[in-house]
Formats: structure tokens, C-alpha cells, sequence
């Protein structure tokens, strides 16, 4: 069965489209990372499965259920860690997590619950009080009352520190488990590298990837990523009569062409005084050779594999930068867009 | 259920507030302040009661002030929480916009209920010991504990109203901006705009089977601090829904009822609708 169904969604606020055709399906049992970055349209798509945002065209079905119709009867098997929301500051955090388990008709021990977040030594100080941390470490207490089926946590680690971040991750890998289904969004790869069997990447309110972590690894290819320090000064002066004749023009147009020319480079970047290549992996050595051919001497150089961001990077940014101006949501309208 | 959930919180969290004492001690002052004015001078005068409530906490405080109150309680319930974010927390939860609407008015319009009795009972209090005692004479504790009732009505009304607005308000100014109109239309405007509308709608009551007279008196009693007015004052006179004026008071008593629901409906039927 699927815990989460999208089918041709579409949602436009004013004339600003914020999410264009969006097909996602979400298994049951399923950790599912959304990313993006931010004014993709993740947040709207996940006010959409909340029935906070109607859908302008396609259907929105959750837990078997219609999220504009019934969303009530879905919200009581959800768990929900909504982005941007603030607490009541009068009430104290105990009297939150009480008022979450008598809303979902529940019978767990709120302290029990403040316990597992961490939270139960300041659970009878008024919330009004909270770090952002701690608001977010009661959101996600209130989100676990009632044991639900679907766990939607939007931006679960923002304010948090790197060790809350992971009592976050931990939670998840229990929930997930247990056999609950979680749906979670961020605009950090790193974090949901972890814990998601699949995910899903949007841009400019399109699915632009989805897939496990690995699998999107090796779609954008098994290349390994070359950092050479090359000698000289740098400036760009020293490029113009070069013909790579000298040993002291640093990172002249000449070794990036040289670079460029060997076989399996497919990317040279100037980085100061420094080649970033991207080539596959028997290349490096050609690629040393060529500097020294053409007469750049090489200081320094290391390898390491493609991280998580270029990753990331690469599908979020894309070869096409052009792009950038023709979809909204990814340049100056972020905060229209993502709410 | 969800409905007595979302009523809850919001009783707790309002109760919570400063505001809460500060509206007690208000009150209390008030109506403390009005029974030593009106306090008997001579030996063997009796106490007033009627005349406290009628003449001086109905117009200063019941038809005026509580209004007021009610107004300032309401207006924030569902535009605050909307600008706050702390919505987004309330409608992640089992909830739907219907049950957060009525379970404001429910919650607002009790801890409202709260506050009117603790201010006007406290006071009340000690006139009932000092009648007991000797101190003055014949205090009627019936009449002052039934005229509370009908201030707390009233403030329940104007709850409504403007949580109704604060519904359809998709901003805390948009939503200010109707407390106050409510506020100026019904206790200090409604017999100037209603008697405008009358000269300006002449020409379509003339066709009509009422007199300009019934429709003057309808216009009058659907105002809620007129229909409290009737209501309390044939309470005091021992005629509540008996006597001449009955007909007049089971209209003032329906148009409570309907300033009660109507206003959170139609905001509920916005609210409803929008994007959050």
C-alpha cells in the first residue's frame, strides 16, 4: 500500500506556480528524504499533504485518503513536525504534549514522550521560554504521541545542534522501525544520507531525481573530484601571453585547457591558485602528465570522492543556469514561494 | 471532542494571560466604586441593587466596557495564530478549521465568562457579608448574580462576533480593524447608521406589510447590547420573558443567538477556504 500518492499536482499562488506536475509516490514503511533547496516548493507540497495549501489541479492522496477531503481522519495516524510554526507561550511543554495526545484521542504518558526528545526536565517551564531547539525537540514530541502511522517532519534539524540533529536521526531510524512510514524534507543532503531509503529531489517545483542516495551517486557518475595546487602567482595577467610556455602562471587558461584536453576530464574549475577536476578514475595520473607537459609546475594535489553537495548541487543547480530565470521558486522569489 | 480539546488549551492558554487579573481587578474596582457611591446615607435606607445595576454597572460597564473586552479577546484568536505560526502546530493535530473556529468562541467566551464573574462576584461578595452582618441593609444577591449572567452573555457575543472576523482575516491589522468597527458600529454608531438606513430605505419599507415603526424596533433590538439591555432590565423588573414587552424580548433573545453563531460561521466559510 502507499502511504503517500501524488499524482499531477500542481499549485499556484497568484501567478507564481510553486509546484508544476508533481508525480511522488511514498511507500508504506518507506524513509523518504525530500530535498531542495529552499523555495523549491517543498514546503508547499508538504502543507498539501496537511490540507494547510489546496491543490490548484491533480489529486493529493494520504494513507489511502484524499488530503483535501478527509484530512482530519489522516491527521490522526500522522505525526507532523510542521516548518515555521511557533508555540503557544503561555503553555508549558508538558501541557502541549498533553493537549497532542487528547487532539489525537491517544493514551500515551506525556512524559514518556518528553523523555524520548529529551525535553522532560524543562517540560513544566512555559514554552514561551524555549530555545529553538528545544520548540523543535516539543514539535517533534507532539508528533510522536498517538504512535502514527506517517511521520511528516519538515525540516526536522533546523536549530538544532549536530548532536541534536543525530538524537533526531536516531528517532527516525526507530520510528522507520517500527514500521512507520517517514516523509521528511531538508535542504542539507548530509542529513538525510543516513536514514532514507529513497529521495526525491525538487527544483523550481519539479522532481528533478529521485532514487536511493547511492543510486543518485552513480547517475551523475563514479568520478572522483582532483584538487591541484599549481605553482606560481596567480592573476589573471599572467594568462594572456602565456601558451604555456612558463612554470609560474598559476592556474592560466593554458593548464585549464591542457587539463581539459586529457581524456575522462570532464570538468576544470579555477579555484584561486588551484585546478578543482572532476575525471574519472584512471585519469588522475594523465592528468598530473599533462600539467607538466604543458610546464605548470604542480605543488600539491589530493582527490576526494564527490561529496554529498556536489551531489546535490548538480541536480539542484544543473548544467543549465538559464533555467534559473525562467522557473520561479529557485532565485529571488524564495520566500513567496516556499511557505 | 476535538472541539472541547482546542477550547481547552485556548481557556488555559487565555486564563494564563495578564491581561485575565489586570480584567478582574478592572471590574471589580468598577462595581466596587459604583456600590460606594451609591451607598445608602441614611439610617435604615435600603440597598439599592436595582439601582447599582441599572444606572450605573449596565451603562458604564455591561453595554460599554465588556464589549470592549470582548472585542480584545476575540479579535487575535485565529488571525494571531495564523501570523504566529503557532496554527500550523494546531491544524498538524487531528483538527479541522471548523473545530479551531468554535472551539475559540468556546474557550475565549468562557475565559471572558470567567473574568466577569470574578470581577462582579468579588465585590458582590462583600456587599452580601456586609448585608449579612448588619452592615447595610437588604442586599439582593438573586438579582446580582442574574444580571452577571446577562453581562457574560453579552461579552460572549462580541467573543463571537469577532472571532467570526478573525477567521475571515487573513491579517492581524485586517483582523484588528474589524474589532474596532464592531466595536464602533454596535456600542457607539448603531442607532446614527441604522437611522440613516431607515431615511435612505424609506422608499422600500413604504411597499413593504411593516410599519417603519417595527422596522425601527427590529433594527433596535438586533443590536446585542440593546437586546442585553431589554433582557436585563425585564429581568430586574421580575418580567423576563413575561409582561407587555415579551415579543420584544424573545426577538432581542434570537438576535443574541444569531450574533452568536452567524459571525463565526461566515468567518469559518472564508477560513475555510484559504491557503494557510
Amino acid at each position: 500500500m502507499t502511504a503517500i500518492e501524488l499524482r499531477g499536482v500542481r499549485k499556484e499562488f497568484g501567478d507564481v506556480t510553486a509546484v508544476r506536475d508533481l508525480d511522488l509516490t511514498v511507500q508504506e514503511g518507506e524513509v523518504y528524504g525530500f530535498l531542495g533547496p529552499n523555495g523549491a516548493g517543498k514546503s508547499t507540497t508538504i502543507d498539501m499533504l496537511l490540507d494547510l495549501v489546496r491543490p490548484t489541479a491533480g489529486t493529493v492522496r494520504v494513507l489511502g485518503r484524499d488530503a483535501t477531503g478527509d484530512g482530519v481522519a489522516i491527521r490522526r495516524r500522522t505525526g507532523v513536525l510542521p516548518d515555521g510554526f511557533s508555540v503557544y507561550n503561555r503553555l508549558s511543554g508538558r501541557k502541549h504534549v498533553e493537549f497532542a495526545i487528547k487532539s489525537k484521542e491517544a493514551d500515551d504518558d506525556p512524559d514518556a514522550l518528553l523523555e524520548r526528545v529529551g525535553l522532560l526536565d524543562d517540560a513544566d517551564r512555559k514554552a514561551g521560554g524555549y530555545s529553538k531547539g528545544m520548540r523543535q525537540r516539543l514539535a517533534l514530541a507532539m508528533a510522536l504521541a498517538g504512535t502514527p502511522d506517517l511521520l511528516v517532519l519538515d525540516e526536522p534539524s533546523s536549530g538544532l545542534d549536530p548532536a541534536g540533529a543525530k538524537e533526531m536521526r536516531e528517532i527516525v531510524r526507530s520510528e522507520a522501525d517500527r514500521g512507520a512510514t517517514v516523509f521528511f524534507s531538508s535542504h542539507i543532503l548530509e542529513q538525510v544520507d543516513a536514514v532514507c531509503d529513497r529521495v526525491g529531489i525538487l527544483r523550481g517545483g519539479e522532481l528533478v531525481a529521485e532514487d536511493s542516495v547511492e543510486g543518485l551517486r552513480e547517475a551523475v557518475g563514479g568520478e572522483e573530484t582532483l584538487e591541484i595546487a599549481v605553482g606560481g602567482p596567480s592573476g589573471s595577467d599572467a594568462a594572456n601571453g602565456a601558451d604555456g610556455a612558463t612554470g609560474t602562471d598559476g592556474a592560466s587558461d593554458a593548464a585549464v585547457e591542457a587539463v581539459r584536453a586529457v581524456d575522462g576530464v570532464s570538468r576544470v574549475d579555477r579555484d584561486g591558485d588551484a585546478l578543482v577536476v572532476s575525471c574519472a578514475d584512471g585519469a588522475k595520473t594523465r592528468v598530473i602528465a599533462a600539467l607538466e607537459d604543458a610546464g605548470v609546475g604542480v605543488d600539491d594535489f589530493h582527490t576526494r570522492e564527490a561529496s554529498l553537495e556536489d551531489l546535490f548541487l548538480a541536480y539542484t543547480e544543473g548544467d543549465a543556469p538559464e533555467s534559473k530565470k525562467t522557473v520561479p521558486g529557485t532565485a529571488d522569489d524564495d520566500e513567496e514561494v516556499d511557505r | 471532542m476535538s472541539l472541547v480539546a482546542i477550547a481547552g488549551k485556548d481557556f488555559q492558554d487565555a486564563v494564563r494571560s495578564r491581561g485575565m487579573i489586570a480584567l478582574v481587578a478592572l471590574f471589580s474596582l468598577l462595581v466596587a466604586v459604583f456600590a460606594f457611591v451609591i451607598r445608602p446615607t441614611g439610617q435604615g435606607e435600603q440597598f439599592a441593587t436595582e439601582l447599582l445595576l441599572r444606572f450605573f454597572v449596565r451603562p458604564f460597564l455591561v453595554t460599554t466596557l465588556v464589549p470592549l473586552v470582548g472585542v480584545v479577546i476575540g479579535y487575535n484568536a485565529v488571525s494571531g495564530e495564523r501570523e504566529s505560526g503557532s496554527l500550523k502546530l494546531l491544524l498538524s493535530l487531528p483538527h479541522s478549521r471548523a473545530d479551531v473556529v468554535f472551539g475559540k468562541v468556546v474557550g475565549r467566551g468562557a475565559a471572558l465568562s470567567v473574568a466577569v464573574f470574578a470581577g462582579f462576584l468579588l465585590p458582590a461578595a462583600v456587599l452580601a457579608a456586609l448585608a449579612q452582618t448588619g452592615g447595610i441593609a437588604a442586599f439582593n444577591a438573586g438579582s446580582f448574580f442574574g444580571f452577571t449572567v446577562f453581562a457574560a452573555v453579552l461579552g460572549i457575543v462580541f467573543v463571537a462576533i469577532a472571532v467570526g472576523c478573525s477567521a475571515a482575516a487573513s491579517t492581524q491589522r485586517r483582523a484588528l480593524i474589524g474589532g474596532v468597527s464592531i466595536y464602533v458600529l454596535f456600542v457607539l454608531l448603531w442607532g446614527a447608521v441604522t437611522g440613516q438606513f431607515l431615511g435612505a430605505a424609506g422608499g422600500i419599507v413604504d411597499p413593504l406589510p411593516v410599519s417603519t415603526e417595527q422596522v425601527r424596533t427590529f433594527l433596535r433590538v438586533s443590536n446585542p447590547t440593546t437586546g442585553v439591555e431589554i433582557l436585563s432590565n425585564a429581568f430586574l423588573a421580575e418580567r423576563l420573558f413575561a409582561g407587555e414587552s415579551v415579543n420584544r424580548q424573545i426577538s432581542a433573545a434570537s438576535m443574541l443567538v444569531f450574533w452568536t453563531v452567524a459571525p463565526p460561521l461566515v468567518g469559518l466559510w472564508k477560513f475555510d477556504t484559504d491557503d494557510l
